[in-house]
């Protein structure tokens, strides 16, 4: 009895390891077959970064539509907890069950990149999108929004709030944040070229946090009384502004608009304290991603393509081998309601 | 004493027997199901994707053999996997040195525990919690939360990603390290005592075994096994982080207590926590591959724990009902 019992759980263990001596279905010659003749059903894999995060979710929802167009079966799984070991799990899961597609939004860059690597080298097409991986690691980056993109929005944005005249403050995350630096060299840029008479009075940080955002406004509100609007360049600064705004009964006389998450503005928004929230449309990025996922894998998308059409949102622009998502989304009291992130 | 002994193996049987019929029952259920799930290459992932808490597990068997807990292996896990990456890339120390260092960090943090439990006589589910904070507290300062090491060269990366001899490169190391481990609570009468200081600390003093030192060493080994799992981890990821191996501790307490190890210390075994790693492990990766949410996998090992643990009180309960029963029968006639 007494080594009988060892005896077979090392039994068991090596009938674990051995995988009961079943040969794999490659993968590789799975996608070849698909990608031959078009039309048949394809799985994509999605990995967002979390799992339970509303920003993914609602990814899923514009990705799920696509999906719904092309026939093809969509997988959405991701970390549910904390471990970044998940991911690499996950995108590992899906080698063996030999999906054609994985489109990833990378929370590890490097971390991810070795298994989606591994993932390519089994002729599973890779791409990913929202954050990137090292770009040997896949073919195609669906990039949400450039630099450009963004200060070009907002300031249009705000010329078009102001008739294009008056004076208007900058409340940024931190006067050293790469992408805050690049956004407003962008900003300046657009309000030179096309708004000369607008005028930047003042650049605030807040160092990501919405109380020190409202502060800061307070103080520019009574230092600068011609102040005509706030433009807050990191999320948590959005409703901080508006809070600020609100609390001095100047709603509406200060506009207030922002790179920010829809839910945590609704209610200013639908106050008429903050006039537009500006960000990217999240169920376009998934429903785009999806549609150049399936076409990597039937061959139609090969690096090199200028331009790429995404079903029913149209034609989009390929820059080296990032898909463009194009113009930043404005979500306005007419359509914020349609998101829930 | 020995029909004790007889029906103490029995029970043990019991319980790692249900767990086996647990496991290969999950097998062909997630075979059937799932696709791809029976694959030699899913196995090697599932072994791959677990080796570092089954290593975590092997370590935790005999600290809690000896009635102890050891919260603090998953942040140091985390804490040895940056010191690696820096001990290699700031300090420039090749591999094998560097690896080396680590070791002896995970053995001194090992010590620590072990110091605070046995010397300052503090509970283990406290000093442990204390470390589990302060490892992973250490482990973000000096990385400031945001450092990541990476671009290893691909001869350590091969540790944790690539396969010798058919198998995962990692095998080699986990194998003997549960043979080490199995050894030591099974085969030597040294590792013996582990179980007889967690069953009765006080009557294993009387009887003449150093409690304290018996109990120090099972925290100084989690502690390099930790350190082990670190770098294998590493391997496997191509990055090491602040945040590495967060939650591993209570995926190898759960995958123990499911092995058959009583949480109060006294009775388990290695191949117990084995099968408990295994069970765990397969239920995570079968839900990836029946293309079901993962959440479900959290839930299951939870309901798994439940089934395996009542499975093996169920058989005990039963007879000591039935004794009761005969004893009230042959009370009946002399009322």
């Amino acid at each position: 009895m007494k080594t009988f019992l060892p005896f077979l759980c090392s039994l068991a263990f090596a009938g674990f390891l051995s995988g009961c001596g079943k040969s794999s279905d490659s993968p590789a010659a799975g996608g070849g077959e698909v990608s031959k003749t078009t039309g048949k059903k394809l799985t994509i894999a999605l990995l967002p970064k979390s799992k339970g995060n509303a920003y993914f979710i609602s990814c899923q929802k514009g990705a799920q539509k696509a999906a719904g167009e092309l026939g093809d079966e969509l997988i959405f799984e991701g970390p549910t907890g904390t471990d970044p070991a998940r991911q690499n799990e996950i995108v590992e899961n899906w080698i063996t069950v030999g999906v054609d597609v994985i489109a990833a939004a990378c929370e590890n860059k490097e971390g991810i990149s070795t298994a989606l690597r591994k993932a390519e080298s089994k002729g599973i097409k890779v791409l990913t999108y929202d954050a990137d991986a090292l770009p040997d690691a896949r073919s195609f980056f669906v990039n949400q929004a450039t630099p450009q993109g963004i200060g070009n929005a907002l300031m249009d944005q705000a010329a078009q709030l102001c008739s294009s005249n008056g004076e208007f403050a900058i409340i940024t995350a931190s006067l050293t944040a790469a992408n805050q630096q690049e956004w407003q060299k962008y900003i300046e840029e657009d309000r030179a070229r096309n708004f000369p008479n607008m005028k930047l009075v003042a650049v605030k940080p807040c160092d990501d946090l919405k109380d020190k955002a409202q502060s800061e406004t307070t103080a520019l509100l009574s230092a600068y009384p011609n102040l005509k609007l706030v433009m807050a360049i990191c999320s948590p600064g959005v409703p901080g502004a508006a809070e600020a705004v609100k609390q001095a009964g100047k709603a509406g006389q200060v506009k207030v608009i922002g790179l920010g998450l829809p839910n945590e503005n609704k209610i200013y928004v639908h106050g008429g304290v903050t006039q537009a929230v500006i960000l990217w449309n999240t169920m376009d990025l998934g429903y785009l991603t999806v549609y150049a996922a399936d076409a990597m894998a039937r061959g139609t998308l090969k690096p090199g393509e200028q331009n790429f059409k995404a079903g029913s949102l149209g034609t989009f622009e390929i820059k080296g081998d990032n898909i463009l998502l194009g113009k930043p989304f404005v979500f306005t009291k007419e359509n914020i309601d349609q998101f829930d992130f | 004493m020995n029909a004790n002994r007889h029906w103490r193996i029995k029970n043990l049987f019991r319980h790692e027997s249900i767990l086996l019929i647990v496991l290969v029952g999950e097998w062909i259920f997630f075979d059937v199901v799932g696709r791809n799930f029976g694959t030699y290459d899913n196995s090697c992932d599932i072994f791959r994707h677990s080796c570092e808490i089954g290593l975590l597990a092997l370590a935790m068997t005999p600290v809690i053999l000896t009635g102890g807990i050891d919260l603090s292996v998953g942040s140091l896990l985390g804490l040895c996997a940056i010191l690696f990456g820096k001990f290699w890339r700031d300090a420039h120390l090749p591999i094998p040195l560097a690896a080396l260092c680590t070791l002896a960090v995970g053995a001194l943090a090992g010590g620590l525990n072990a110091a605070l439990i046995t010397r300052l006589r503090l509970p283990p589910l406290i000093v442990t919690l204390g470390t589990f904070s302060l490892f992973r507290g250490l482990a973000e300062a000096i990385t400031r939360g945001v450092d990541t090491f990476t671009n290893f060269p691909s001869s350590f990366l091969f540790l944790g990603q690539e396969r010798w001899l058919g198998a995962p490169a990692q095998a080699p190391i986990f194998i003997s390290t549960g043979i080490f481990f199995w050894l030591l609570v099974h085969r030597t009468t040294f590792g013996r005592t582990f179980r007889a200081v967690g069953f009765s600390p006080e009557g294993a003093r009387f009887a003449g075994i150093a409690v304290e030192r018996r109990m120090a060493l099972t925290y100084v080994l989690a502690g390099v096994v930790s350190a082990i799992a670190a770098i294998i981890y590493t391997a496997r990821l191509g990055q090491a982080k602040a945040d590495a191996g967060n939650g591993y501790e209570l995926f190898a307490i759960t995958a123990v207590v499911l092995g058959g190890t009583s949480i109060f210390g006294g009775t388990g075994s290695i191949h117990g926590t084995l099968l408990g790693v295994a069970a765990i492990a397969v239920l995570q990766s079968g839900i990836v591959h029946a293309m079901q949410p993962s959440e479900m996998a959290g839930m299951l090992t939870g309901a798994l724990l439940i089934i395996a643990l009542a499975g093996s009180v169920l058989p005990k309960m039963i007879s000591s009902l039935r004794a009761r029963r005969s004893a009230n029968k042959l009370a009946t006639p002399i009322a």
